[in-house]
């Protein structure tokens, strides 16, 4: 239990991905301006991360482990996690009108993030259990949405902010960004 | 060597094999969000938000679900492309009558107003607006900040530094109506995309303000232009004192530029080409 619950806290505040693994952060610059946009990207990734890590590590236990083939994790992982947004969209789109609308464009574009790869490669890595690599997506996952709200928050108070012309956009959004992540590098003795 | 090819396209093809059976097994998408994709087909898709919808997909959404939403939030893209109304039309079995609804955004003053003091806060007419009623000796005035170039999707609005005010090109305005919800003085005016004659200033002689008077360049209230025209289309506003134009009424004949002694009145298309008035003396 104990182990479960370094795993959690541990990809939500010391590996945190976006600020000290820095996979992700296409959609960290990208989604980051509005709140709103944030929290339904957020809530996206965590989902398919989810879906994505009882998938591939079923696959890596059952399937890659006892035919000795686990150097192909990356090209198998991509297949499956494709398929998996595929049907997810799928599911979503008949069953709940309401959520499809709420996530909108994101469900598709994560397909392609490196965050939910990252983190089915991580618990490969490291020889989780099922129950240890759901708790660790699930981890990875609210990390990446309290990262991006965190931002979307700090960019939506510094569009009011008198910005110099040459910094505003994404230049000072860099600046901020490394500013979180060294304050988040304090987290490192935590565990 | 053969072990990992075969496990690759046995993943391969589950994959796919599970992708189709979800999507037989599932009933199939809601009527409503069927038609809703057809529908943003034929849109835009610049998600523009002038029709006051996030996007063009939610539009399309409640143009599925009520197609008389089209009348009123009009997209105004779709009114400037006749194919693209046409394939609209067909779609949801519409009766658009392009001409009355198409409108073209005009900034009704003509510049040059003098500054009452210098102004040196944030660059935005919202902020200024609110020190004493702006920094021009007009209070009608357009403050040239370029509050209204941020949200124009077109790019069609200009500073014409020669006269200090913002400029619309009428050939990339799209009339959607998002500047006039922007400008904090409320001097963007929508007029019909066939009107021939637009006028220029919005000064209320009535609503006397203490310490502001109008500038030289705005209407000087001659009712010449009330009585060049011979369609009785210019009417007098006795409560806003400013002439009124009736567009159903106007032939575009053009007597009323040429009677107006102050360049008030203008063309609609010479708006961004007007030249600069010469300075009077007093």
């Amino acid at each position: 239990m104990n182990s479960l619950l370094t795993i959690f806290l541990g990809m939500v505040l010391i590996n945190n991905f976006i600020l000290s693994k820095f996979l992700g952060l296409c959609p960290f610059f990208g989604v980051s301006k509005k709140l709103t946009n944030a929290i339904s990207m957020g809530t996206a990734v965590t989902l398919v991360m989810v879906i994505a890590s009882v998938a591939t590590s079923i696959i890596h236990k059952y399937i890659l482990i006892p035919y000795d083939v686990e150097f192909m994790n990356i090209i198998i992982y991509i297949l499956v996690i494709a398929a998996l947004v595929q049907i997810v969209e799928i599911v979503i789109k008949r069953t709940n009108i309401t959520l499809y609308n709420a996530l909108g464009i994101y469900l598709p574009l994560i397909t392609t993030n490196c965050a939910v790869l990252g983190v089915t490669l991580i618990n490969a890595q490291n020889n989780y259990s099922l129950m240890q690599s759901i708790i660790s997506a699930l981890g990875g996952g609210l990390g990446f949405t309290l990262i991006l709200i965190i931002m979307s928050a700090i960019r939506e108070k510094n569009e009011l902010a008198d910005t110099p012309k040459s910094m505003r956009g994404l230049p000072i959004a860099f600046i901020i960004a490394s500013l979180l992540s060294l304050a988040f590098m304090g987290f490192n003795g935590l565990l | 060597m053969w072990i990992p090819i075969l496990i690759l396209t046995a993943i391969g093809i589950v994959c796919g094999i599970l992708i189709w059976v979800t999507n037989r097994t599932l009933p199939p998408e809601p009527a409503s969000l069927q038609k809703a994709e057809e529908v943003s087909e034929k849109l835009p898709g610049m998600n523009c938000g002038a029709c006051g919808f996030p996007g063009c997909f939610a539009y399309a959404q409640a143009l599925a679900k009520d197609k008389n939403v089209f009348f009123s939030n009009t997209c105004t893209t779709v009114l400037q492309n006749q194919k693209m109304l046409d394939d609209l039309e067909k779609s949801l079995d519409l009766q658009i009558d392009k001409d009355s609804m198409n409108k073209k955004a005009v900034v009704s003053c003509t510049g040059n107003c003098e500054n009452i003091g210098t102004y040196l806060g944030v660059g935005s007419c919202k902020s200024a607006n609110k020190i004493l009623r702006g920094f021009k000796k007009c209070p009608y005035g357009c403050l040239g900040l370029g509050d209204c170039i941020k949200v124009c999707p077109q790019k069609a609005i200009s500073i014409d530094i020669d006269r200090k005010i913002a400029v619309i090109d009428v050939s990339k305005c799209i009339g959607c109506g998002l500047c006039v919800k922007e400008c904090p003085r409320k001097i963007i005016k929508l007029v019909p995309a066939d009107a021939k004659v637009v006028f220029l200033c919005s000064y209320e002689g009535l609503k006397n303000i203490p310490g502001r008077g109008k500038c030289d360049f705005g209407c000087i209230r001659c009712r010449k232009c009330v009585k060049a025209c011979e369609n009785g289309a210019i009417t007098w506003n006795e409560a806003k004192s400013i002439p009124e134009i009736d567009y159903s009424k106007c032939d575009s004949c053009g007597a009323c530029i040429e009677a107006c002694p102050n360049n008030v009145l203008e063309k609609l298309t010479d708006i961004h080409i007007r030249p600069k008035p010469a300075p009077k003396k007093k």
